[in-house]
């Protein structure tokens, strides 16, 4: 229990809001990319190289703010070079996704090393210094209303970003012109054609968006929650993810809520995991025998569950993860 | 959810001596990618020469080095093997490592819990086909979820790997966990349920030459039964395949059960061979099977020599990583993943240029047999 949370209730609440973001924020951008027709199953590894450079940059400046940037700027780098792979070299989207995924893997511990022994060297501590980390950022005012106070208006200022990119994104898709040339690239990339859309360009900003957001929840990841790096400190949110861009059925409501489900998943499983030798409740007491590894699949189960029990054959974008043009001359 | 790409049609037909074209690529292909990850790390302040030479003594510079190199192929060769011959079956399987996983914890039971009495000459075949079909039937799961509740294979597959990951950790730390230790782990197999070692003081067991006998059976399955071409034709177009009186959802079930089976047997040698007892890490040869299955272009013959390949790599950057020059952990991964991009590149440009030769009716000599079938047809 940290942060001076008052109740259990209160704390679940705060962590499910908290492990939400960065799933919310990585799904605002793969959902983009979706609609415009690129799947992308490296949203794990983009996440993993948001997680290292922006602690190594943060580190390095010392300015939390380089280390948030330069994970949405490495995020949209390495989408750069997945879109082009697949939008003109025409490479199979998912497979090439793979290939995103282990690159970041070998990137990631290449890069920790290097800055592992560059800090040995100079006798540095690889700790985040204080200051490059983000803290919580209270809202005047309105931290002080009773439970609602420390569950929503306390939090990173990652968390009200996304919120915002979420209604931002809903308003975009939902009432402009841009929104209808996102969805018709995914939908009917002939139409766009015919309108003068080009097709490949309009797919490739939607993936840098992608990145970047991936980036960015990276960065979440390793210099806000936890100050740290770990090699698999994804742990395979970035999956998680594409499964809740299916199970919202490509909508941002839908998308959102599932966020926040998993996010609830995630914390109880890591509360469980922590509290259930201290707690002094009956049921808890019962939840003792069962291994902690079987909370720590809760996620992977309950994702496998709701795409088996929600996923009714909805096709999705209907150009999704076909290259453009179909025929080649 | 993406239809299967028919990236792996980029094979030219008609000619001899196609597969020399093929590996010379596939190996142009490595060659760059190497070239590319040294000159990133000479400008990070390695040297590049250096490297080459530690890495090819430490993964090729005698028999104890080239044997670790092949006791290493021999996991990737089979889940390479999990990899391609569903991919070739136009089934995303991403689930290698899932598989690998179960086949590995389902050995470790049986040597060291239920079966802790009997004869090796039982328990280790039995080990072995429990393990593989432990693997198929992890694999069959992510079919049936997907033929029952439309759940895409590709997202089946990978939430399973992390499913199959926390499933052998819980028995690790629970029912096989190794007395005394608090950590994962399960205790030593008994020596006499190891795999037999045919080179004296070496690691070479005799998984390692059946891995490659298992690639040559799948070679043989691919190109002369039935079955292996009618896997080939429901992935190169499934509604085709099904108009002609194909099973396609049949041969799907059938060919990721055969994958899984071979991620579980990488399990099972891996570790009644190699490790001798299990850990949490066990191991990530289940995402490398991948990058081998590219590489080998989704031929067995082809995927065992990118696992000769990978298997120099990786023990070879192992033996720089220790030594003095302190090579950075992960740069064996990278050389993989560029390796499946360039692949992918150089698949969908070959099929582009296939079917601009295939679809000129001028660039086909009249009255050939093979103007009028579709591309690829051929084996």
């Amino acid at each position: 229990m940290s942060l001076g949370h008052e109740s259990l209730a209160e704390f679940l609440c705060w962590q499910t809001l908290s492990a939400a973001t960065p799933l919310m924020l990585a799904g605002i951008g793969e959902l983009v990319g979706e609609l415009t027709g690129v799947i992308d199953i490296g949203i794990e590894g983009l996440m993993l190289i948001g997680c290292i450079v922006a602690y190594t940059a943060a580190a390095a400046t010392g300015q939390a703010w380089m280390g948030l940037g330069a994970a949405a700027a490495a995020g949209m780098a390495s989408a750069a070079l997945f879109a082009g792979v697949v939008l003109w070299g025409r490479a199979d989207q998912i497979v090439a996704g793979a290939a995103l995924n282990l690159l970041a893997l070998g990137l990631s511990a290449t890069l920790w090393s290097l800055y592992q022994n560059h800090c040995a060297n100079l006798g540095l501590s690889t700790h985040l210094p204080r200051g490059a980390g983000y803290d919580l950022v209270a809202v005047p005012g309105l931290s002080h209303l009773p439970f609602i106070g420390p569950v929503l208006f306390d939090q990173y200022t990652l968390f009200y970003a996304t919120l915002l990119l979420a209604v931002g994104i809903w308003w975009v898709l939902r009432f402009t012109r841009l929104g209808l040339m996102i969805r018709a690239l995914g939908e009917s990339p002939e139409t766009c054609v015919a309108c003068g859309i080009p097709v490949r360009l309009g797919r490739f900003l939607a993936a840098l968006f992608a990145g970047g957001c991936a980036g960015a929840a990276g960065a979440f990841l390793s210099i806000m929650r936890t100050k740290a790096f770990a090699f698999d400190m994804t742990g395979g949110q970035g999956f998680m993810v594409l499964a809740l861009v299916i199970f919202g059925r490509w909508a941002i409501g839908p998308l959102v809520l599932g966020c926040l489900f998993f996010g609830a998943l995630n914390s109880l499983q890591q509360i469980l995991q922590t509290t259930r030798y201290t707690l002094a409740d009956p049921w808890m007491h019962a939840l003792r025998s069962v291994p902690f590894e079987f909370f720590q699949m809760l996620p992977y189960v309950a994702a496998l569950a709701a795409l088996a029990l929600l996923s009714r054959r909805h096709p999705g974008p209907r150009a999704l993860g076909q290259p453009w043009p179909q025929e080649v001359a | 959810m993406a239809a299967p790409q028919a990236w792996f049609l980029a094979r030219r037909t008609g000619r001899g001596f196609d597969w020399i074209v093929t590996l010379a690529q596939a190996v142009a292909a490595c060659a760059l990618v190497l070239a590319l990850v040294l000159t990133g790390l000479a400008v990070v302040g390695y040297s590049p020469v250096a490297i080459v030479t530690r890495w090819a003594c430490g993964a090729a510079g005698g028999v104890y080095p080239l044997t670790s190199s092949m006791v290493e192929a021999c996991p990737l060769l089979l889940t390479g093997l999990a990899a391609g011959l569903t991919f070739r079956a136009g089934v995303l399987n991403i689930g290698a490592q899932g598989q690998f996983l179960v086949g590995a914890v389902t050995a470790v039971g049986l040597t060291t819990r239920w079966l802790p009495a009997a004869a090796p000459l039982v328990a280790i075949p039995l080990a072995i086909a429990a393990g593989a079909l432990a693997g198929g039937l992890w694999a069959l799961l992510a079919s049936v979820l997907e033929r029952y509740r439309a759940v895409p294979v590709v997202l089946s597959t990978i939430l399973l790997n992390f499913v199959a990951l926390y499933l052998i950790r819980a028995l690790l730390h629970g029912p096989l966990q190794a007395a005394g230790t608090a950590a994962p782990q399960s205790p030593l197999i008994p020596a006499r349920d190891w795999l037999g070692v045919l080179i004296p003081l070496s690691s070479f067991h005799w998984g390692v030459p059946a891995a490659f006998l298992v690639a040559v059976g799948f070679w043989w399955f691919n190109t002369h039964t039935t079955w292996g071409f009618e896997t080939f034709a429901g992935g190169l177009n499934p509604a085709a395949a099904n108009l002609a009186g194909i099973p396609v959802r049949a041969r799907q079930f059938l060919i990721m059960f055969l994958g899984g089976g071979c991620a579980g047997l990488a399990g099972v040698f891996q570790v009644l061979g190699v490790t001798h007892f299990m850990t949490a890490s066990f191991g990530d040869y289940g995402y490398a099977g991948i990058a081998v299955a590219l590489l080998g272009r989704l031929n067995p013959l082809g995927i065992a020599l990118a696992a000769i390949f990978f298997g120099l790599l990786d023990v070879g950057s192992q033996r720089v990583q220790e030594s003095t020059l302190a090579l950075p952990q992960g740069v064996a991964d990278v050389v993989k993943a560029l390796v499946i991009l360039f692949m992918l590149l150089l698949g969908a440009y070959l099929a582009r240029r296939h079917l601009q030769v295939t679809s000129l009716p001028e660039a086909a000599p009249p009255a050939s047999a093979g103007a009028a079938g579709p591309p690829g047809s051929g084996n």
